[in-house]
């Protein structure tokens, strides 16, 4: 009983561990995608971007960067406080 | 394995010329030669005598010529281009919206990528397989925009292997996280969940871009390979054209592609100097010397002002035999 009491009590430690780095690695990899999203189709914006083929071969497998890019330039202005809620800083 | 010639220079300087009188030369030694003009302003066919188009046309035994359709070229590249807009936004055409991505063809570069998707349509029709020809030559248009053609295979290179080394670290990520989770990635678009790739094998996006590095290092270690590839600047015996070979030079040492000879076109050679042309003499022999010391490196040709315009096979046949020592 006291095993099992402890080793649900580890597996939860565990879990919470896993949890947070995952959610480290969720922030880096949206950056990631923003940033690639935007160096490819920078030109929307005003951005030097690459020879056009480049883009526009690139552009019909992008789906998930257009979304990510759009979901973080919707929040833009509060960028520093999702990083201060990611280190939970208060 | 076929050998490329580019024949570059400031407008004016004989480019044609020396491109047309270099290609008859060739072909009367028996080599199997195609001539291409990439210029707008097409004088290959003046030069020739001749009207010549998209489809090559024999000029003499061993020597076909083709007129590069500028229009044409860029129509057809803004064609693919559009379309696969088009299908990607098909859904712009219920609101007559379609039309708007036509202004495409005013946008920055295009006439470098049509002109680089041009030689390499040529390159890989005529310089490969059995009937490849010995020799294509390539009459390209005033040196800014060649220079600009011949750069955008590297400029393109440093962008795509950017862009791998970014995508890689997105793979990186996601697989990390799905091995952490135990759960595949999804993402959903327009109501439908897909699949997000987390390794390079799967990933399009990441197949494309090696898809994209493949092609453009084969034509960039076509332009860039010193044992088939040559670049020959023209110039007239003049300062301004001196220092803007000299420029060129320098761009295309830093693209690696391999510069061999200098032509020097027009160079009044007379047996006695009227005096009033004592002065343009003078000024010669400065340029000619500033050549000298600004292109070492290159082996100079001279072709002497000839009595008559060097048009017609005939004509041409002459300014040839100055063009011999170009392999």
């Amino acid at each position: 009983m006291v095993l099992k009491k402890l080793s649900d009590f580890f597996d939860a430690i565990v879990s919470i561990f896993k949890g947070r780095s995952v959610e480290y690695i969720e922030a880096e990899l949206r950056e990631l995608e923003n940033v690639f999203a935007l160096i490819v189709l920078g030109s929307f914006i005003g951005l030097p971007s690459p020879p056009s083929t480049i883009s526009l071969r690139l552009l019909p497998y992008m789906g998930r960067e257009l979304l990510v890019m759009s979901r973080i330039s919707e929040r833009l202005d509060d960028m520093l406080g999702e990083m201060a809620g990611l280190f939970d800083i208060a | 394995m076929t050998l490329i010639r580019f024949f570059l220079g400031k407008g004016g300087v004989g480019k044609t010329t020396s491109a047309a009188a270099y290609s008859v030369n060739k072909a009367l030694q028996g080599k199997r030669v195609l001539v291409v003009s990439l210029d707008p302003a097409h004088n290959l066919g003046d030069v020739f005598d001749t009207e010549l188009g998209d489809d090559p046309v024999k000029l003499m035994d061993n020597l076909v010529a083709i007129e590069v359709d500028y229009d044409k070229m860029i129509k057809k590249h803004l064609k693919e281009l559009t379309e696969k807009i088009k299908d990607i936004y098909g859904y712009l055409k219920i609101f007559n919206l379609d039309k708007y991505v036509d202004v495409l063809k005013h946008s920055p570069g295009v006439e470098e990528q049509a002109s680089l998707e041009k030689i390499i349509e040529i390159v890989r029709k005529y310089g490969v397989g059995d009937k490849a020809f010995d020799i294509i030559v390539f009459d390209t248009p005033p040196t800014g925009l060649t220079l600009r053609i011949m750069a955008l295979p590297t400029i393109s290179l440093i962008w795509i292997e950017r862009l791998i080394k970014l995508r890689l670290a997105i793979l990186e990520r996601r697989k990390t996280i799905s091995s952490i989770t135990g759960e595949r990635f999804e993402i959903e678009i327009a109501g439908r969940k897909f699949k997000v790739p987390i390794s390079v094998k799967e990933d399009p996006i990441f197949k494309e871009l090696m898809k994209l590095k493949d092609e453009y290092n084969w034509i960039n270690k076509r332009l860039t390979d010193p044992n088939t590839t040559a670049a020959i600047m023209v110039i007239n015996p003049e300062t301004l054209p001196v220092l803007e070979a000299y420029r060129a030079v320098n761009f295309l040492k830093k693209i690696n592609v391999p510069v061999t000879h200098l032509i020097v076109n027009k160079v009044l050679e007379l047996d006695t100097v009227p005096e009033r042309l004592r002065p343009r003499i003078e000024e010669q022999e400065i340029a000619l010397a500033l050549a000298r010391e600004k292109l070492p490196g290159l082996e100079m040709i001279k072709i002497p002002y000839l009595e008559r315009e060097p048009r017609g096979l005939q004509m041409l046949k002459r300014v040839a035999e100055y063009l011999s020592p170009i392999p």
